[in-house]
């Protein structure tokens, strides 16, 4: 009876982490299904079965029991599909952000710390890359270096690297002007350390969100890559190759087409989300 | 004007000719280089060892710009910077970095000059292992129970802290070093009465006994007045008034300083202060 | 314009703001205004000086859930109005002199539109008259060329310039009320002066009632003539100001004063405001809160 708000904060607390536990959810459920496909996919994902072409999902008639959310044309299990491609999303997404966190984020720093030439150089880089088409580009570059996951990667990171250099420069900036950067001057550190142990502490937050969204923005160019057929070989099951045969079929099986798709929205929504999510997290003065 | 404190020690500052000028980038031309706005006129001035001097003006008096031209976060355009008899005005950031355990600062806005992402003791510690004078955590809470803070406030981030206890770890970094100097730009300015009036006290304490030198940077009068033994009255970018702090405030020379101690509201009722 | 006005300019009855943690920023707070008045309210940073002008303008932090009490604005109760002609009213019979001069005027707008828009708006002036009362007012609070300040834009002048200027905007309409919120403390003391002077001028010739925030003794000392001392949201001590100064009842009062740094060279350097006191205070504000909670449980 001491505090009569209590329920109240109880509430907003709730609230606040919904947005952050269910996207979290989801993704690890999706990283499950990707680790142990082959123990929990009902079927071979490249079993092909002439009999049991375009069956329904198991809410509608003329389903086949064992096969959940139906078939497509050429009789392979939809669900299995989706969970063996949810490895090679996961796979791209991963080393893709990763990779171009690391290249674009390392150039940020050093473009907003020390300015001057550093600045002028990679600015202008930035500049002139954003100006290339980026699909055009991605669709060149595995044109060139030949399909594969390593092509769609590099694609990735090769494109997407200006984001993390344009923000986390600007957040660099902002932080290099504080006092703290002055009073580590004061105490005698090294420019570079001041970089490290200062600076890059205080960015990461930015740096972890920006992740999470490239996560989301990789698994997007890897389904366009694969709907436009220069991911893999097409046998594979990628999200994006099962849009591409689905929207043949749309008129007479949908589900081919629905399923993945709607995987593929809630996974890019739940990358981008847990960023946010994460950010305030890792952030002492934004947690408290 | 020149000013020259009376004690026999040598001056552990002597500022001659001090220029300093930025770039106005509001009037740049199109093409060519931004025009430069004086804003330190040819400062002549020492600072004695082991006493206090306040350096008051009002905003774009060019106080703070001296200020880290002491501490060399700025480089002057022309002119010496002598410290113990040294020019550190032109060196480069290696050949300052021995010097700069003695050179310490304690910042306005303590929020932004303590790292938010650091705990108070790695704070402290951080510069101390730099210079091989301690750095361990015990070290740290020595120099917290210097400023008055508990061991406890360690283990704490800076935005845990009030404003005053930040502005005590503030002190504590800069005193832990035992540097021959230390520059406090504003360090109140931010904080309530009853904090500010703590802070000071604490500051004369360690003064007194430690023997600091420093240079206190304020626009407040009042201030001045019961922490400093000289003081220094700039405006823009020269001094109009300097002396022991007796003697200018109860004599100033200036117009300038004058007006200043005139515009003090003082707390008492006074029906004839606007006129 | 030239109705009488009413007795009390302000007043504020049993005033609460609590925000959703359940942390109450404003207790009970109470206290009136007579036309022509200046109401110093003074107190430390979480004092909730500031909260309280912005309570009577309507423009409390949304943060703030739940608040209780009522404002009365010329006798107008504004509980009984409904929030858009409580808007208006509030427009209509107060001002605001905020704290920063360098954000609280739109930087791409030139002066002129900023100051007669909420003529026009609010009072529905027409646009020449509007100008015309920009101008005056301007001339009012010594600014030399008005017609180039109107065309000008706000970086174009200087900090102390920018505040005249907020204060020429606020008297404008001559309002019954104006909150001034900390006007000073950003600017140089000179220049403080001025601004004072300015405002008490400005105030005389009105008759404008003002509700000065403040956490400067020394400034409340110039320029009020009742004051108001807060500690955690809470009225300590409500009395004319020349009791405050010369024989404040509360202990608080008298160690806000006497931490207040002087020139004079008698006056005994930085005493703080005693730590058991404070702590005292903390404590009554504490058992008070859980009364409060234990009532509104009931």
């Amino acid at each position: 009876m001491v505090d009569a708000t209590m329920p109240l904060r109880r509430r907003r607390f709730r609230v606040r982490n919904l947005r952050f536990w269910i996207p979290l959810t989801w993704i690890m459920m999706l990283v499950l299904a990707a680790l142990c496909a082959p123990l929990i996919a009902p079927h071979d994902p490249l079993a092909q079965d002439l009999f049991l072409e375009r069956l329904p999902p198991f809410f509608m008639d003329g389903a086949e029991p064992g096969y959940w959310l139906g078939t497509d044309s050429l009789g392979r299990d939809v669900l299995s599909r989706m969970i063996y491609g949810a490895r090679i999303a996961l796979f791209v997404s991963v080393i893709a952000a990763v990779s171009t966190g690391i290249f674009g984020s390392t150039l940020g720093l050093l473009a907003g710390y020390y300015g001057g030439w550093w600045d002028r150089v990679i600015s202008r880089l930035v500049d002139i890359w954003m100006a290339f088409p980026p699909v055009l580009f991605a669709v060149l570059l595995v044109a060139v270096m030949g399909t594969g996951l390593t092509s769609v990667i590099a694609a990735i990171a090769l494109i997407d690297w200006t984001r993390f250099a344009r923000v986390i420069r600007a957040e660099t900036m902002v932080q290099a002007h504080m006092d703290y950067v002055d009073s580590a001057r004061i105490g005698g550190a090294r420019r570079f350390t001041t970089l490290v142990s200062e600076i890059l502490p205080n960015v990461m937050p930015s740096i972890i969100a920006l992740l999470m969204l490239e996560m989301g923005i990789a698994v997007i160019v890897e389904a366009i890559l694969s709907f436009v057929n220069l991911s893999i070989s097409s046998d594979d099951p990628t999200w994006g190759s099962m849009i591409a045969e689905g929207r043949g079929a749309i008129h007479f099986a949908w589900w081919v087409l629905l399923f993945p798709l709607i995987t593929l929205f809630l996974t890019v929504l739940s990358f981008s989300t847990l960023g946010e999510g994460i950010k305030k997290k890792f952030d002492p003065v934004l947690s408290s | 004007m020149t000013y020259s404190p009376t004690p026999p020690k040598p001056p552990l500052f002597s500022v001659r000719n001090l220029r300093l000028s930025f770039p106005d980038h509001a009037h740049k031309p199109l093409f060519g280089a931004a025009p430069r706005i004086e804003v330190l006129k040819g400062l002549d001035l020492d600072i004695p060892e082991g006493r206090i001097t306040g350096i008051v003006g009002e905003s774009g008096s060019g106080k703070s710009t001296f200020g880290r031209v002491l501490v060399r976060l700025l480089e002057p355009d022309t002119g010496e910077v002598l410290f113990d008899g040294q020019d550190i005005s032109t060196l480069d950031e290696n050949a300052l970095r021995p010097l700069r355990r003695n050179l310490q600062m304690i910042f306005q806005d303590p929020m932004s000059s303590l790292n938010p992402r650091h705990k108070v003791w790695r704070i402290i510690a951080q510069p101390m292992k730099r210079y091989k004078c301690g750095g361990t955590r015990e070290d740290a809470v020595n120099a917290l129970e210097k400023v008055g803070l508990p061991a406890d406030f360690a283990d704490r981030y800076p935005h845990e802290l009030s404003g005053g206890q930040r502005q005590r770890v503030g002190i504590a970094r800069a005193i832990a070093l035992q540097p021959r100097f230390i520059l406090a730009d504003e360090i109140v300015s931010g904080l309530d009465v009853s904090s500010q009036a703590q802070v000071l006290s604490l500051l004369q304490n360690l003064a007194r006994e430690m023997g600091l030198t420093i240079a206190f940077i304020s626009h407040d009068l009042s201030v001045i007045r019961h922490l400093c033994d000289e003081v220094i009255v700039l405006n823009h970018g020269e001094i109009v008034d300097c002396g022991p702090v007796e003697e200018v405030f109860s004599n100033p020379q200036s117009d300038i300083t004058k007006s200043l101690l005139s515009a003090i509201p003082r707390p008492e009722i006074d029906e004839s202060w606007f006129n | 314009m030239t109705t009488q006005p009413h007795e009390k300019t302000l007043e504020i009855r049993q005033l609460n703001a609590t925000l959703p943690n359940g942390m109450r920023l404003l207790r009970d707070v109470s206290l009136t205004l007579e036309p022509g008045e200046v109401r110093a309210l003074v107190g430390e940073s979480g004092a909730g000086k500031s909260m309280i002008g912005r309570a009577v303008l309507g423009i409390l932090p949304s943060a703030v859930v739940h608040s209780s009490g009522d404002i009365l604005l010329e006798g107008q109760s504004l509980n009984a109005l409904r929030p858009k002609t409580r808007r208006s009213t509030v427009a209509k019979m107060s001002a605001l002199i905020p704290q920063d001069p360098l954000t609280a005027l739109n930087p791409v707008r030139k002066i002129g539109p900023q100051i007669t828009d909420p003529l026009v708006r609010i009072h529905r002036w027409s646009r020449d008259r509007a100008l015309k009362r920009a101008l005056e007012l301007l001339e009012r609070v010594h600014i030399r060329n008005p017609e180039r300040v109107i065309n000008s834009y706000p970086h174009e002048l200087s900090g102390g310039m920018r505040q005249r200027i907020l204060i020429a905007a606020a008297f404008a309409p001559s309002p019954r009320l104006i909150v001034a919120d900390e006007p000073t403390t950003a600017l140089d003391v000179t220049v403080q002066k001025q601004i004072l002077q300015l405002i008490r001028e400005l105030q005389r010739e009105t008759g404008t009632a003002v509700l000065f925030v403040t956490h400067d003794m020394g400034v409340v000392a110039k320029i009020s003539q009742k004051v108001t001392v807060l500690f955690a949201g809470r009225v300590l001590e409500d009395a004319p100001t020349e009791a405050i100064f010369n024989d404040a009842t509360h202990p608080y009062t008298r160690g806000l004063i006497a931490a207040t740094p002087t020139p004079n060279a008698t006056a005994e350097p930085f005493r703080p405001v005693p730590q058991d006191l404070i702590a005292q205070l903390q404590r009554d504000t504490q058992a008070e809160d859980m009364r409060f909670y234990q009532g509104g449980r009931k």
